[in-house]
């Protein structure tokens, strides 16, 4: 952890430094000046919503939902310092907090970030915004191998080279929650989608390092590295084994020509310590999970900002690449999905959507299972 | 944790005390780079309160200037302001006498994200637009998946100012 440590703060220092030498000169009075009617601090309200219509094919009944329900509130103290939150209503009758952070800009492309933050791991966690994806519902390999929404409290920094088109992002997080109240968390079907903290009451026994790299030097092409590092955390620290070691790795790419769109994800997790963690509390957990997608859409232009896109997108992810161990491997949590439908944009911040979803697992012989899935998707 | 609480504050600390330079100071050497020049003077230019409503961005003495040396005119600045998707950000443009744009450049993004317009490569493909050209975002200037709010908001205000300026220009004022 420490070798880890040094080596971070390392990179970050010359980071700065760099960033520091090229961009010493801007600030904000002149800006300030010119700019009558700007405001330079205040309230922003803003907000996101998706409500899904999901029917299984087959005799099931179909699901009505207000899936999301965000609530975006943002307070401007002056041109360096900002909070933002956003209080999340989920499936219209459990609250959360998803963002709560003050944001610190130290110089124009250098700022430093503490509260609850999202986790920079792969596209849709940080890009969450319903209007931002297409499909009803979020890839699954971000919700099975990447938990979306996944945020932590912790303390960190970002910003941009610009000379080198390049984003950075630094944080050190709280961890999941593997063991609490004497019961383990962590489960193979799901990973470590159960162990998110979100904030509320978080134990905190071990720090963990995120990091993510944004490359968006050539044009139409967005190319991002994640990475995160660092252990579960317990509530009792005696029981050693209550706790596995995080290593998740993402790469992704996301690219636009015209009215083409091509995006790609991939992420590898590694879990140290699940034999033992498995055996204390009776689960499954995997050693290793992974989970990929590629997905390509077009976009036909109608009448002003209207436009109709058709997409296509293939998954394909595993909770239980490996098992540690005697632990058999379930086949179940081996899966992969096509997914196709269309989006209709109505408005900048407003669609339609429609979608089928087919979805395999490993078993054979096993049926692949069907969904539609329909809703609406806003962003303001 | 605590150890890596205190690293951060150090660090901020560290940067944060750093003297900080004037806006201006940025502007004049950016007009110094386009032109490979060590001397300029700068000269306003009166737009009429008439005139200045048929345009779609509003001409002030402080927003639009001229640009000399040895009172030959080398060309032209424009200091303005775009909406991301909670704040504003400032943006330089440089023409050069032919109202061709010779440079654009972000001089305070205040958002978190989509600060990635700010990006040197991105810019570029605003240089060498002049009043001639129509700016479509996805077609005449790509995006740039992560910064697309303000990307299409730089490039709405850009199209603006090419045709108040092509106004301008017809009117004979510049």
């Amino acid at each position: 952890m420490k070798k880890i440590t040094i080596a971070v703060s390392v990179i970050l220092i010359s980071l700065t430094g760099y960033s520091q030498t090229k961009t010493n000169n801007l600030q904000q009075n002149s800006g300030q000046r010119i700019l009558g009617n700007v405001t330079t601090s205040g309230v922003t309200i803003g907000g996101y919503a998706q409500v899904d219509y999901n029917e299984p094919d087959g005799s099931t009944s179909g699901d009505l939902d207000v899936h999301r329900l965000v609530m975006l509130l943002g307070y401007k103290f002056n041109d360096k310092v900002s909070f933002l939150t956003e209080i999340e209503y989920e499936h219209v009758k459990e609250v959360f907090v998803e963002q709560a952070y003050i944001s610190y800009k130290v110089n124009s492309n250098f700022n430093v970030l503490a509260g609850l933050m999202l986790v920079p791991m792969g596209i849709i966690n940080e890009y969450h915004e319903p209007t931002t994806y297409y499909g009803v519902e979020r890839p699954n390999v971000d919700k099975y191998i990447v938990p979306t929404t996944w945020r932590e409290i912790g303390v960190g920094i970002n910003g941009n080279i610009y000379n080198a088109s390049i984003k950075y992002q630094f944080y050190v997080f709280n961890g999941f929650s593997s063991y609490k109240d004497g019961v383990g968390l962590l489960r193979g079907v799901d990973g470590l989608r159960k162990g998110r903290q979100k904030g509320a009451e978080s134990n905190v026994s071990s720090p963990n390092f995120s990091t993510k790299i944004d490359y968006y030097g050539i044009q139409g092409l967005r190319l991002g590295l994640s990475g995160y590092f660092g252990r579960s955390q317990t509530d009792d620290t005696t029981i050693e084994d209550s706790t596995v070691g995080i290593t998740m790795i993402g790469l992704d790419a996301r690219y636009r020509y015209q009215n083409f769109e091509f995006r790609s994800q991939y992420i590898y997790t590694k879990l140290s310590d699940t034999e033992q963690y498995n055996t204390l509390i009776g689960s499954d957990l995997g050693s290793e999970m992974n989970g990929f997608y590629g997905e390509v859409a077009y976009s036909f232009n109608l009448k002003g900002v209207e436009k109709i896109t058709p997409f296509l997108r293939y998954e394909k992810y595993n909770t239980q690449a490996k098992t540690a161990g005697s632990l058999v491997k379930n086949l179940a949590n081996d899966k992969n999905e096509l997914v196709f439908g269309l989006n209709y944009k109505v408005a900048n911040g407003a669609a339609f959507k429609a979608d089928y979803q087919l979805v395999n697992n490993a078993i054979s012989g096993s049926e692949t299972s069907k969904q539609f899935n329909a809703g609406i998707a806003i962003w303001f | 944790m605590k150890k890596e609480i205190l690293f951060f504050i150090v660090l901020t600390a560290l940067v944060a005390f750093k003297p900080i330079n004037k806006i201006d100071k940025l502007i004049n050497s950016e007009i110094k780079k386009t032109f490979v020049i060590d001397n300029f003077t700068i000269e306003s230019i009166k737009v009429k309160e008439d005139l200045n409503k048929e345009l779609p961005i509003k001409i002030t003495d402080s927003n639009f200037k001229k640009i000399n040396i040895d009172s030959k005119n080398l060309g032209y600045y424009y200091q303005g302001k775009a909406f991301g998707k909670v704040d504003y950000f400032d943006f330089l443009v440089i023409f050069n006498s032919n109202l061709v744009i010779k440079k654009v450049k972000i001089l305070v993004y205040r958002e978190d994200r989509g600060g990635e317009i700010g990006s040197k490569r991105w810019l570029k493909q605003f240089i060498g637009k002049s009043v001639d050209n129509s700016l479509k975002y996805g077609n005449d200037i790509a995006g740039i998946s992560g910064a697309t709010i303000s990307a299409k908001s730089i490039t709405f205000q850009m199209e603006k100012l090419l045709q108040s300026i092509s106004i301008l220009h017809r009117k004979k004022i510049i």
